[in-house]
């Protein structure tokens, strides 16, 4: 690496560039722009799961004063279909609701009052169809289609992952364990609502300010729906108050789009409550997953055959690639030669399954960990020793037979948390329990792929700009919704100009002027725009080099160095102040644009060909995490008391931006393993508000600490790789091993409450083996 | 949408409103979380009357305002003194911001089967002063509380203050509360209990208080005389705990079943024993 | 109702709906936008504010209820060009991410601070347990605010 790109130790630390306007109040995010005289759009909820509309009078809501527009699915031009891979979801329903969030109409007024109370007069009539409210019960002959046109019915997507011939070796095994388990629905509870602010344009077009994770695939996916031309929408996307996969895809976006459409030029805005929220917004999907896992006596991985089963909700989201990531990692971190997972993915009138941090690897690291500790117990071994013993190195096959990377690898991370004291120490820490208690710990061993996979490109292009004041503007296209990578942009971009951070300012994605670079998800933007970025840094560099010789009058331009707000000359010791520079340039000259794809599998193996995007994958992030619980034996109450996570991330550019990351992933997925539960049943969800959809407090999590080990990605932008979801894996399948530990609780579902506990001690003295 | 909003600095401006009909609002924060359809067009707030918000003790008795927030009441040395298991109480309610809002007044008409404050103050024998136009009265909390989000509070009336005689310095006051989660939870099962011993700790007299297993809070004297004669062990309580899990009739709903509810409100009593050490 | 009040130092009037949300009145008729509505039911503390200097919840507050008061937003405790000491913290620990939930933990941090100058980490988490974080889990927010405790004197906060 040459000195500019190298990292130093005051990168360790660095502020971010976002915080000081967010710590004072002044950071505007798209649910603070209201243009004045704005106008207000709502949409009715359908609620109910499975119905024909026969009725649907608007009559009353149009007599509300100060009712703009009272618009159905007969008002949409366009296909009136949204989706990012699928086209299958009504922006207003037709003649049948498929699931609880279903927007039946569109209300725009004057008022938020008006709205509200025009929303209330809309009674629409509807005829019940029997729904189908399970994975598995919607595969079966008799089961209601959610889609009756659907080519395979409520089958949205069947694949197969398969290397070797795992039905064989495992009747070969020594020891064979198996579970069926099972994950629920996971809202993202972002804290800024999803909304946005739209009116029309010149030529047809549309001029929008959303929260939103994909500004560039948002105009396709309103452009599709409606009838327009994508390329006349305009989206800004500020700073989000949190996404997490929530919003990546279109929530309010074709509505918005639609009111806006009636609205005679003015702004709109639309922002859903909390409830609506979690009455329309996709889901983390909720799984069943089937696992059998094969040993040798000695602990050696064998096989390993799945069954799962992915409840897509009535509209496929991202769901068949979500699927996909989860069979991809089923196998987790570990040497296994012969695998064969499948799975279905199954349309349902429950709510809809999407993007959510961790994308389908959530549920199958739960099962497959489970499984482990399952053959540990077996076994009589240590469950971190036979991770250990069976973690995948470099350059071995993974479980679906894509050869590991090179770097840091699971032992290590394995390693750093059997140092740390919480496992070191948990003999004794068990034995301290207070009265009414037991306490436990757990461990486990993670890994997350990076990137789109094949099929898809995970491309970024990048505009960078040196501004007429000799300062730089970055065209940020990758939405920054807390992960900090507009930050870890402006860092890496001082490192390779040698200009200090305040030099630069971000442009936060405004499809307008900023550069196509995909999505902000799946682990991939400070990877992917950041490589891209580094490129037009370079590009930079040599620009300012060549026309600062000129002006210098010096031959040789690589002689040439970038100092702060200069380009200096060491053989005369001339210094050409960037703004004096900047003036010489003409203003197309003063952008660098650049681009990167991040690199695909080579020779990917012969399986898995039902998913076209997202399979397979190259770089992933390794981690290990472990958990220590304390159980109160009166309650079953499980209060986390320690939480340790290492990471395997490539190079770390900013240390508090990787615990940031993990501290976030990690409290995420404490509360899918003890706290987080909708309740649905039969297609509604009995907990949909903060007052009963519980994510913890202060007071429900520990210091959750974070070892970021050295490791280095040689592809990535500083040697870094993208490690925003890794950290949530851990902590479900961690606490379920350390509550197994506490009370002999095998648990096999997620949440887990405090009855299966108490049930789980009552059988620890009548003598029994409870599982959740 | 609210439209109207009344402040009256007394009573008498108070009653006005009252028998017009107007909605009483105290630190609204059961009010205004309501349905908008639920919502009225017009409220008349307490929290302009000072003699509301008085915590002062009368010849031995306690009298606590019913505009008192219950961050007032949880720092007042009358109950952070005398009351702990009020304080305890009042502690484990909300959150930091709810508690500066939220009055003692208004968790009792609210009258909901988890509402914090109300297992204590029924262990504690409370009363509920009532006050119109046409005068005050007062009844037991017991006969108060009628059902989920019902009480004996008659048109035109506001709850003007709870009485209370303070338990000796001696009593054991406990208070737990169970919640899915531990700040911003409604209660699961509460656990409210004060307890009489001599000096070879054995119970003397016993008042046990739950909340979250009932229509409304609920006393259980018979798992409380089962306490009288014994120590406060694990045994006592145990056998204690059984007869509880009698006199409540908890249901299922989305934060827990029934039976967990029962099996819980029986355990909580074991608790008392490490208090009691 | 003509409303008369302080808000962060400064006496304001304005005529409006006395049934209006405070936090409504906050960010529209003022455009103070740092009270952020999250659920609009008190439970995610995202729309914090001090009253008389007492945490507050402005969703569920009326504009009548500010009548005579003194009003102090986010905004109120510092700027970009002259942060709190609170702030500051924030900003230097990593207590933010995306930064919704940090206006309100700063309000109820300063309210914590004022009542506990030198609070442990979980009289921290005890004072911040009315405001939601999805991103953090809290740990560089306990961080930010025993930080900015040390550093200011005794007898102030």
């Amino acid at each position: 690496m040459t000195a500019i790109d190298a990292l130093s130790p005051e990168d360790a630390f660095v502020q971010r560039a976002d915080a000081l306007a967010k710590a004072v109040g002044r950071e505007q995010f798209s649910i603070d722009v209201t243009p004045p005289g704005c106008l207000w759009a709502g949409a009715k909820r359908a609620g109910v799961p499975h119905a024909a509309i026969t009725a649907l009078d608007m009559t009353a809501a149009r007599a509300v004063p100060g009712v703009v527009a009272v618009l159905t699915a007969a008002d949409v031009p366009g296909t009136n279909r949204q989706g990012i891979v699928h086209k299958d979801q009504p922006v207003l329903v037709e003649t049948c609701v498929r699931h609880c969030g279903d927007a039946v109409a569109l209300v725009v007024a004057e008022t938020r009052e008006a709205l509200t109370e025009a929303l209330d007069r809309i009674r629409p009539e509807f005829s019940p169809l029997p729904g189908v409210f399970d994975p598995v019960a919607a595969l079966l002959p008799d089961a209601p289609l959610v889609h009756p046109d659907h080519v395979g019915g409520n089958v949205l997507v069947h694949g197969l992952m398969e290397k070797g011939d795992a039905p064989a070796a495992l009747a070969g095994c020594d020891v064979v364990v198996e579970g069926e388990f099972s994950t629920p629905l996971q809202d993202h509870v972002f804290l800024e609502l999803p909304n946005g602010t739209a009116r029309t344009a010149a030529k047809g077009g549309l001029d929008m300010v959303v929260s939103t994770q994909a500004p560039f695939r948002d105009r396709f996916e309103i452009g599709q729906a409606l009838g327009l031309n994508p390329m006349h929408i305009r989206v800004r996307a500020p700073y989000l108050g949190g996404g997490f996969g929530g919003k990546d895809g279109a929530t309010v976006q074709c509505l918005l789009a639609l009111a806006a459409l009636h609205a005679g030029g003015r702004w709109v805005k639309m922002v859903w409550s909390r409830e609506e929220t979690f009455l329309a917004g996709y889901k983390r999907h909720a799984a069943r997953i089937r696992l059998r896992l094969g040993a040798s006596r000695d602990g050696t991985l064998v096989a390993l055959t799945g069954l799962m089963h992915f409840d897509a909700g009535p509209y496929a989201h991202l769901s068949g690639e979500i699927m996909a990531l989860g069979m991809e990692h089923a196998g987790g971190p570990y040497r296994i030669p012969h695998t064969r997972i499948e799975g279905f993915c199954a349309y349902t009138n429950n709510p809809i399954g999407g993007a959510f941090r961790g994308f389908g690897v959530v549920q199958t690291s739960f099962a497959m960990e489970r499984c482990l500790d399952a053959l540990a117990l077996r076994l009589g071994r240590d469950p971190a020793a036979l991770r250990r013993q069976n973690a995948l190195r470099p350059g071995e096959p993974n479980a679906i037979g894509v050869a590991t990377e090179t770097g840091t690898d699971v032992v290590a991370c394995l390693d750093a948390v059997m140092a740390h004291p919480v496992w070191a120490n948990r003999l004794e820490w068990k034995k301290q329990a207070p009265p009414l208690t037991r306490r436990g710990v757990g461990i486990a061993a993670t890994l997350n792929a990076m990137g789109y996979g094949r099929g898809l490109p995970d491309a970024a292009a990048v505009k960078l700009e040196l501004t007429p004041s000799g300062a730089f503007l970055i065209y940020n296209s990758v939405p920054d919704m807390g992960q900090g990578n507009a930050s870890a942009f402006v860092q890496m971009a001082a490192r390779a100009l040698n200009q200090p951070p305040e030099a630069f300012t971000v442009c936060q994605p405004d499809t307008r002027c900023c550069l196509p670079a995909g999505s902000s998800s799946a682990s991939r933007t400070t990877y992917t725009f950041g490589n891209a970025l580094l490129r037009a840094c370079r590009s930079m560099r040599e620009k300012l080099q060549a026309r600062a010789s000129l002006a210098l009058l010096v031959d040789d331009p690589s002689r040439l160095a970038l100092v702060t707000g200069g380009v200096y000359d060491p053989v005369t010791g001339q210094t050409l102040p960037l703004a004096r520079l900047a003036a010489f340039l003409s203003r197309d000259d003063r952008f660098c644009v650049d681009q990167f794809t991040m690199p695909v599998v080579e020779n990917p193996p012969e399986t898995g060909k039902a998913f076209k995007f997202g399979f397979p994958h190259r770089y992933y992030s390794y981690g290990a995490c472990v958990c220590a619980v304390e159980v109160d034996e009166l309650t079953g109450q499980t209060r986390l008391d320690a939480c340790v996570t290492a990471v395997a991330c490539g190079q770390v550019l900013n240390r508090q931006g990787v615990e940031q990351q993990i501290q976030g992933a990690a409290a995420q997925g404490a509360g899918l393993a003890l706290f987080e539960d909708t309740a649905l049943t039969a297609g509604h969800m009995r907990a949909q508000d903060l007052s009963t959809y519980l994510i913890p407090t202060a007071l429900d999590l520990p210091d959750l600490a974070c070892i970021a080990l050295d490791d280095n990605e040689p592809s990535g932008p500083f040697g870094l790789k993208g490690m925003g979801e890794i950290g949530i894996h851990g902590p479900s399948p961690a606490v379920a091993q350390a509550l197994a530990d506490a009370t002999g609780l095998t648990v096999r579902r997620l949440p887990v409450t405090p009855e299966a506990v108490l049930d789980a001690l009552a059988a620890q003295t009548s003598g029994t083996s409870p599982c959740n | 949408m609210i439209r109207v909003v009344h402040a009256p600095t007394c009573f008498e401006q108070l009653w006005e409103f009252l028998d017009a009909g107007v909605t009483v609002m105290a630190g609204g924060t059961d009010l205004l979380v309501r349905r908008t359809a639920a919502v009225p067009e017009a409220v008349v707030l307490l929290e302009g009357i000072p003699a509301l918000r008085e915590i002062r003790e009368d010849d031995g008795l306690l009298r606590l305002g019913a505009g008192a927030t219950h961050a007032a009441l949880a720092r007042h040395p009358l109950v952070r003194d005398r009351l702990p298991i009020l304080a305890t109480a009042l502690s484990a309610l909300g959150s930091p911001a709810i508690r500066n809002m939220g009055t003692l007044g208004g968790n009792i008409a609210t009258a909901s089967p988890a509402g914090d404050t109300l297992p204590p103050l029924l262990a504690l024998n409370a009363r509920v002063e009532l006050a119109s136009r046409g005068g005050i009265r007062s009844l037991p909390l017991a006969e108060f509380l009628l059902g989920p989000g019902r009480t004996a509070l008659a048109p035109g009336e506001i709850i003007t203050a709870v009485c209370l005689a303070p338990p000796a310095a001696g009593v054991l006051q406990h208070f737990e509360k169970v919640g899915r989660r531990n700040a911003l939870a409604i209660a699961v099962v509460s656990l409210a209990a004060l307890i009489d011993r001599d000096a070879d700790g054995g119970v003397t007299a016993a008042r046990l208080a739950c909340g979250s297993v009932a229509p409304t809070v609920c006393c259980a004297p018979k798992a409380a005389a089962a306490l009288i004669g014994h120590p406060l062990d694990r045994e006592t309580l145990g056998r204690a705990g059984k007869i509880l899990r009698q006199e409540i009739a908890p249901i299922d709903d989305v934060r827990a079943s029934a039976a967990y509810r029962r099996q819980v409100a029986d355990n909580l009593l074991l608790r008392l024993a490490i208090d009691a050490a | 109702m003509q409303l008369t009040f302080t808000l962060n130092g400064a006496p304001v009037s304005v005529e409006t709906a006395p049934g209006r949300r405070a936090i409504d009145l906050l960010r529209e008729e003022f455009g103070l936008t740092a009270a952020k509505e999250g659920c609009g039911s008190g439970e995610c503390g995202a729309c914090s504010i001090l009253v008389d200097g007492s945490l507050r919840l402005s969703c569920l507050l009326l504009a009548a209820q500010l009548a005579g008061h003194s009003v102090t937003t986010a905004e109120g405790l510092g700027t970009l060009e002259a942060p709190s000491p609170l702030q500051t913290a924030f900003a230097a620990h990593g207590a933010i991410q995306c930064g919704f939930c940090t206006p309100g933990m700063t309000i109820a941090a300063t309210a914590l601070l004022a009542e506990n100058p030198d609070p442990d980490r979980q009289a921290v988490r005890q004072g911040l347990a009315g405001n939601l974080c999805r991103c953090t889990g809290y740990v560089k927010i306990v961080d930010a605010v025993l930080a900015a405790a040390q550093s200011l004197p005794k007898d102030h906060a």
